[in-house]
């Protein structure tokens, strides 16, 4: 099983023990390595033809690697910060950008997530990552982790939004008035709010999106 | 020491009489005391002779002196910096990485294909070092730039350290690097893992690696 550490807040190590030992990432995400390490690229994700098809046809593409060996290899991305993510057997949903490295134990598939993508500027699909192991989240800023319980739902702003996990309802909301119209929007027209009980991952930063300028 | 990490950004440093400093030109963001910084001609140490070498070797960034006595903070572009103790090691490092370093440092440039020939000189290109860099010798401190935080990794002569080329900063120590590639017909195709030229460290030292595989 392979082993993950952070190294600071920018830094993943992750510890390969050699034999099957495997870990799916980023492509070209490796900053240093030491002992013997392999990298391949995936072609279409590594999940098979129709999972490549899928990815293609949803616009959550992602070129992932396989790294292989024994030692420790160290990932980064344009100085994201990373945050660790252990499951077992539960259900993530993440941005296919946002995704860093997984253990290759895990399964990873595309789910429809409807307007919410949309307004994000992601398209209309997302990665869910499923199974037992851990992952690497990448966000721009340290990433805070949000408790949504029955009751209290949670409007997050869909360029901060990264992941969630747990039984969560999403749905869609627009506050466009006359205003957004006449150019006067606060720029919080559009939010994804999420019901039930689970955990939201929110960076401390907006990507662009379409919802973000009006 | 004369250099403290104030935050991951910024510097301080102390300088007192016959305790002088360089450092990057324009680097200054703050100070107290009664410091001057005098424009650095000739880039450095050294006299003419080096001014000239660093000159062909491109690695003349512009520098400037820093004396008198009082506090001096540095930050340059919102860099993340690194404080590196040397005590007698060599430490190479870029140019434009250098925000600031000890009197006390000796600097020099060092060509490339000293250290493995062509493949050295082959290796300068596919780091974006180019075919010089420079060293800094003695006991001292220097601050070093980096794209988001930097890890230090040892080197020992049982573990040899490889390092993705746009994410090496620096190194220290009785190190030997050499350009490994890992290219197959994948490269080839364009389907690559995008790991396919690393930087093989190996000897005794320590490497010095950011979280971002872009330049500064």
């Amino acid at each position: 099983m392979a082993q993950f550490r952070l190294e600071g807040t920018k830094v993943l190590a992750v510890t390969l023990g050699g034999g099957s030992d495997a870990v799916k990432a980023k492509n070209g995400a490796m900053v240093a390595y030491d002992g013997q390490m392999a990298f391949k690229k995936m072609t279409g994700g590594g999940e098979g033809l129709r999972g490549m098809v899928t990815r293609r046809l949803t616009g959550e593409q992602m070129a992932v690697m396989e790294v292989k060996g024994q030692g420790t290899c160290y990932f980064a991305d344009r100085a994201s910060d990373i945050s660790l993510v252990r499951l077992n057997g539960e259900k993530l949903h993440v941005e296919a950008s946002n995704l860093l490295c997984t253990d290759a134990g895990l399964r990873t598939g595309t789910t429809f997530t409807g307007l919410r993508g949309a307004s994000q500027g992601n398209g209309l699909f997302t990665t869910t990552v499923e199974g037992a192991g851990e992952a690497a989240l990448m966000s721009d800023g340290p990433a805070v982790l949000l408790r949504v319980t029955h009751g209290m739902p949670l409007q997050v702003d869909p360029g901060a939004y990264i992941a969630h996990q747990g039984n969560l309802r999403q749905t869609f909301q627009s506050g466009v008035t006359f205003r957004t119209f006449m150019g006067e929007g606060s720029g919080e027209s559009f939010q994804i709010r999420f019901e039930g009980d689970g955990l939201v991952y929110v960076q401390p930063s907006e990507r662009n999106t379409v919802g973000g300028d009006v | 020491m004369p250099f403290r990490e104030v935050s991951a950004k910024l510097v301080e440093a102390q300088v007192a009489p016959g305790a002088r400093l360089f450092s990057q030109r324009g680097a200054m963001v703050a100070y107290t005391g009664e410091v001057s910084f005098t424009p650095n001609i000739q880039g450095g140490q050294g006299g003419l002779r080096s001014m000239i070498g660093r000159r062909v070797a491109n690695e003349a960034t512009p520098l400037m002196t820093v004396e008198g006595r009082g506090t001096v903070l540095f930050g340059h572009g919102g860099h993340h910096v690194q404080v590196i103790n040397l005590d007698g090691d060599t430490l190479c490092v870029e140019a434009d990485r250098l925000l600031a370093f000890d009197g006390t440092l000796e600097q020099g440039t060092l060509f490339l294909g000293r250290d493995g020939g062509l493949m050295g000189m082959v290796r300068g290109q596919v780091s974006g070092q180019g075919l010089f860099t420079t060293t800094l010798m003695g006991k001292g401190a220097a601050a070093v730039m980096a794209h988001g935080g930097v890890i230090q990794l040892p080197i020992t002569p049982q573990s040899p350290v490889h390092v993705d080329p746009q994410a090496y900063v620096a190194h220290f120590g009785d190190v030997r690097n050499k350009l490994s590639t890992a290219l197959g017909w994948r490269e080839m195709v364009g389907r690559g893992s995008g790991e396919g030229f690393q930087l093989e460290l190996s000897g005794s030292g320590a490497v010095f690696v950011q979280a971002s595989e872009e330049k500064l």
